[in-house]
This record gives structure tokens, C-alpha cells and sequence, in this order.
């Protein structure tokens, strides 16, 4: 049996090396082959000094710096696969819309409570101006009326779209991955803000109309909502799935079960936060055009055979083929 | 001992070896977060001239480009870093601290996609009351994105390595004469000395007066008289450590 400072003595290049391995400050997989094979032997070396300053009793500073030493030789070893650009191109041709068709119940679950709520909204709001004002505020309907009066017969300029591009993605965007987020309790922030976004903007839709500007206001909103609605709706889905995994746990732990569903929940807000980037996008710069009126219904209806014929066909398995491979 | 500190995370390896992490408290990612949060806000600032600058005063372009600015700060500040720097944005990084999985791994795009979305919940009602609150129930203070990512924020400790302990002047052989072989210390007794010998920057006084409080029941116990303390008990620590280790029981 060795002292601890003899001990210390005798391994204390090794684990000098592993740590200037460490501090190179480029991935492991960045070095050549031999050193990451010197590395891991270090590592394993590292394990087994700390087991033996453990049982032989040295003093906690010893063994405090050995774990860290081991923590972060583990860290490096064990690390990530690495990152590719590819993975962007598998998330929207399988992974998001597979995420979406296991969680399908939810999904219709939330379309009810945005449509339902917005038909309230604009039934109610087109027949009752006091109703309106109960859900939106004075300023905002007065903002409202004013913005479809004049319509988008001329177009809108160019750095006006712009700008209104950079507010569609800091706005919507944001609210989305708040609908998404607050489902963490219990998913009642995501029923909330579905619910509470169907009724503003079904009273919005129903006020305008009532005012004799609907037109306006549909001819704008029909394309790019194919991909707004769905996606908000998409982002509700991912905080109702979190809400009910807290609910009903399979026999796990609450949080146990969360992180069970957490790799779906992160592909179906990835997949809303791309599909919001699309909508800002078309309603920045398609939406306020002067095309005719037709045209714009005519992409509307394009628009939501797209999106509803890429999330129910996407990423489905091909059929096999014939021959099977020995 | 340390097991039974609740600040520590225990890491089974597949090598059958356990090792320790120091998790981070609520202060110390508090401290972090401002960091970030003060270069986040001085990063769009400049940003800001730059754009309005560059633009001409084209006023709603520049809007415009600074809202998408304001989104990619907001959002993809934190994944990004934590991703690209392995667990540690700038905030993280001047705190020594780092986002790892538990099981000791690196944390991928989707788990740092998951814990930094998630702010927007551990952020209710308002300044990450709710966050907190969450890390207080829990042992290793994972706020709600944490839980959910199945992440936990260490301290790196990067603690130096401490030279050997080195009596002066050096032991005679009269002065242990009548000393057994191996000290009757228990470990936290022995842990105990070396805190108290290494402890350099007390007084001469000090030292003697805490000396004083252990020496004379450890003299009792080894049979032998003590005459400067201070000495006694680096003798004593001396003697337990260069002799064969103490076996943990």
C-alpha cells in the first residue's frame, strides 16, 4: 500500500496529460487517432486511481479533483454524436410529421379548441358589438378596423413587408413556443392560449366582417394561415402531450414520464417553429400583395391540401419490395 | 461525509465507476443568467447601430431585421452555445458552471432545445419565480426544462492539486518515541487534521488556541504527553498519513 503522497507522486503525469488532452479546447474527435486512444486509457486509468483513493481513504481534495478530472474525461469520451445539416432535412421529411400522427388525438383535440372558440368569437362578435369589446380591448378593434378598411388592392411596399416579416417571426413564433412551454402544467397553458387565441381571433374576424371589410381580411389571412393556424395548433399539441404524460404516467414517475415523451414534444415544436418561419414568410410578402382576389383563394386552397397532405403522408414507410434478401 | 451533502450528483460509468458531481444552486445560475442576459441586450444595442447605420435610416427595413435579431436572441442564444460550446454559454462559462445529461454525457440540439423552450414556463409568473421554486423541491435543482430535457446544471470545480503536506522542521525520532504505529485516528478526525495544518493563514496564536482543543484527548488516547500542540498534531498527521492508508470501513 502506497501513502497518498506517494500516491499522488507517482500518477500525477498521468493525469496532467489526460488534462492537457481536455484543455486542447477542440472536440475530442478533433485529434488524431492515437491521441484519443491515449485519452481513453488515461480515462480508464483516472477510473480506476479514483476508486483507489475512495477505498484507501485519501483526503477529499484528492479525491474531489480525480472526479472532476474523471467527470470531464467522461464528458469528452462519451460525447454527442456529432451535429449534421441533414438531420434538419429528417426532422421535415419524417420525424416531425411521424411525431405528429402518434399524437393525433391531441391534435384534433386541439383543432376543436381553436375552431370551436373562434366560431363563439365570430358569431358573437358579429352580432354584438359589446361582446367584442368583452374579449378584445378599445384600442385593438379600433387598430383592427383601421388595418383591413383599406385593404391590399395596391400592394404593400417592400420595406414595410420586411418589417412586418421580422414582427410575424419575433411574435408568432414567440407566442407559439409559449402556448407550447406553459403545457408543462399540467397542459393547462397550452389549452388556455388555444382557446383564448380562437375567440381574439374569431372576434376579430367577426367585427371586421361586420364592418363590411371581410373581404379584405380573408383575402390576407387564407394563405398563410394554412400554416400558421395548423402550426400554433401543432405547438398546443406538443404542450398537451406534456400536460397529459404528467397525468397519466404509465407507472412512472411524473417527471420520469415527461422526459418518456420529451423527444416527440421537442420534434413537434421544431416542426411549428419551421412551419411559422414558412407562414411569416407568405404573410410578410404574398399576403398584402395586390393579386387578385381568385389567385389568393386559389393558394389558400393549395396551401391547405399541402399542408394537410404532408402531415398525414410524410415519412410513411414505403411499401417492401418483392424480392427479399437472403 | 460528502454522501450525505445534497449538493452532489452521483455518475455510474460503464467502467463501474462512480464519480461526483457538484450541482449548481439557484445563485449561481442566477448570476449566469445575467451575464447572458447583459450580453444578449449589448450584443442587439450594437447591433442596432450597426443596422440603422448600414440601412441609411431605412427605418422599417431596419425594424424589421432587428425584430428577427430580438427572436434569435431570445430563442436561439442559449441553444446554440450550449450546443456549439458543449453545455456552457458565456454566462455558464465565466461561472463555471455546464449543462450536462444526467449520466454524466454532453447534452445534444434536442436537449437544449427542450430546457431553454421551457424557460417560457420555469419564467412564470415573472422573473423565474416558478423555476425556483421547482429547483427547491429537488435534490439537484433542476428547474421544469431540466426535468423535462433530463439535464443538470455542475459546477466544474477545477480545483488545483494541492502540494504534499511537509513538516519543518523535519521529524525526530525523539519526538515520536513513544507514538504507536498507526495513530488511533478515524478518517473525519485525520480529514480534520489536514483541513487544520493546511489552514496557514491563522495566526500563531489561533492555531495554538484550536490545537489546544483536540491535542491533549488525542495525547489521552495514543498514552503520550504533548508539549506544543500545533506540533503535536502535525506529527500525529504525520504519522497516520506516511504509515499504510486507513482502510475505510
Amino acid at each position: 500500500m502506497r501513502t497518498q503522497d506517494g500516491f499522488v507522486a507517482a500518477r500525477r503525469t498521468d493525469w496532467e496529460e489526460l488534462q492537457g488532452l481536455l484543455d486542447r479546447g477542440k472536440a475530442l474527435c478533433r485529434l488524431p487517432p492515437i491521441s484519443i486512444a491515449r485519452a481513453a486509457a488515461l480515462y480508464r486509468a483516472v477510473c480506476g486511481d479514483l476508486v483507489h483513493a475512495q477505498s484507501a481513504g485519501y483526503s477529499r481534495e484528492v479525491i474531489a479533483w480525480l472526479d472532476d478530472l474523471a467527470a470531464r474525461a467522461h464528458n469528452a469520451l462519451y460525447s454527442a454524436p456529432p451535429y449534421r445539416v441533414g438531420a434538419i432535412w429528417d426532422l421535415i421529411a419524417r420525424d416531425f410529421p411521424r411525431a405528429l400522427r402518434r399524437h393525433a388525438r391531441f391534435f384534433l383535440l386541439g383543432v376543436a379548441l381553436f375552431v370551436l372558440p373562434g366560431l363563439l368569437g365570430f358569431v358573437g362578435a358579429f352580432h354584438s358589438r359589446a361582446f367584442a369589446l368583452q374579449i378584445l380591448s378599445p384600442e385593438t378593434v379600433a387598430q383592427m378596423e383601421k388595418a383591413y378598411a383599406a385593404g391590399f388592392g395596391q400592394g404593400r411596399s417592400g420595406d414595410l413587408n420586411a418589417a412586418m416579416a421580422g414582427f410575424y417571426v419575433y411574435n408568432n413564433i414567440g407566442i407559439a413556443f409559449r402556448c407550447f412551454a406553459t403545457g408543462a402544467l399540467f397542459g393547462i397553458g397550452s389549452l388556455f392560449f388555444l382557446i383564448y387565441n380562437g375567440l381574439v381571433t374569431g372576434a376579430v374576424a367577426g367585427l371586421v366582417t361586420v364592418g363590411g371589410h371581410g373581404r379584405n381580411l380573408f383575402t390576407f389571412t387564407c394563405t398563410h394561415g394554412a400554416f400558421e393556424l395548423t402550426a400554433i395548433v401543432i405547438a398546443a399539441t406538443a404542450g398537451m402531450v406534456m400536460g397529459y404524460a404528467l397525468v397519466d404516467t404509465k407507472g412512472r414517475t411524473r417527471f420520469g414520464s415527461l422526459r418518456a415523451c420529451s423527444r416527440d414534444v421537442a420534434l413537434l415544436v421544431l416542426g411549428a417553429a419551421l412551419m411559422l418561419l414558412v407562414a411569416a414568410a407568405i404573410e410578410g410578402f404574398w399576403s398584402p400583395s395586390a393579386a387578385p382576389d381568385r389567385i389568393k383563394w386559389g393558394a389558400s386552397v393549395a396551401a391547405y391540401l399541402a399542408v394537410a397532405t404532408y402531415l398525414t403522408r410524410a415519412g410513411r414507410a414505403r411499401p417492401k419490395p418483392e424480392a427479399s434478401r437472403p | 461525509m460528502g454522501a450525505t451533502l445534497d449538493n452532489t450528483a452521483d455518475v455510474d460509468t460503464p467502467e463501474l465507476v462512480r464519480f461526483r458531481y457538484r450541482v449548481a444552486g439557484p445563485v449561481r445560475r442566477a448570476l449566469a443568467y445575467l451575464v447572458d442576459l447583459a450580453i444578449r441586450a449589448a450584443s442587439l444595442a450594437l447591433l442596432y447601430v450597426v443596422v440603422a447605420l448600414a440601412s441609411g435610416g431605412g427605418k422599417r427595413f431596419s425594424s424589421g431585421v432587428m425584430l428577427i435579431a430580438a427572436f434569435v436572441f431570445e430563442w436561439g442564444y442559449y441553444v446554440y452555445f450550449e450546443t456549439a460550446g458543449d453545455g456552457r454559454s458565456p454566462g455558464k462559462r465565466a461561472l463555471a458552471l455546464r449543462v450536462v445529461k444526467e449520466g454524466g454525457f454532453p447534452i445534444g440540439f434536442i436537449d437544449s432545445v427542450l430546457r431553454n423552450l421551457l424557460r417560457g414556463a420555469d419564467f412564470l409568473p415573472v422573473g423565474y419565480v416558478l423555476g425556483v421554486l421547482t429547483m427547491a423541491g429537488d435534490a439537484r435543482f433542476r428547474r421544469i426544462g431540466d426535468r423535462v430535457a433530463g439535464t443538470l446544471v455542475v459546477i466544474e470545480a477545477r480545483a488545483g492539486l494541492a502540494s504534499p503536506l511537509v513538516l519543518s522542521p523535519p521529524v525526530t525520532a525523539d519526538e515520536v518515541a513513544g507514538f504507536p504505529p498507526r495513530p488511533p485516528l478515524s478518517l473525519s478526525e485525520r480529514e480534520t487534521l489536514e483541513l487544520f495544518l493546511r489552514r496557514t493563514e491563522l495566526t500563531a496564536a489561533r492555531r495554538e488556541e484550536l490545537a489546544e482543543t483536540i491535542a491533549p484527548a488525542l495525547a489521552e488516547r495514543m498514552g503520550v504527553k504533548v508539549q506544543d500542540p500545533v506540533r503535536f498534531l502535525a506529527l500525529v498527521h504525520h504519522r497516520a498519513t506516511s504509515g499504510a492508508p486507513v482502510q475505510r470501513s
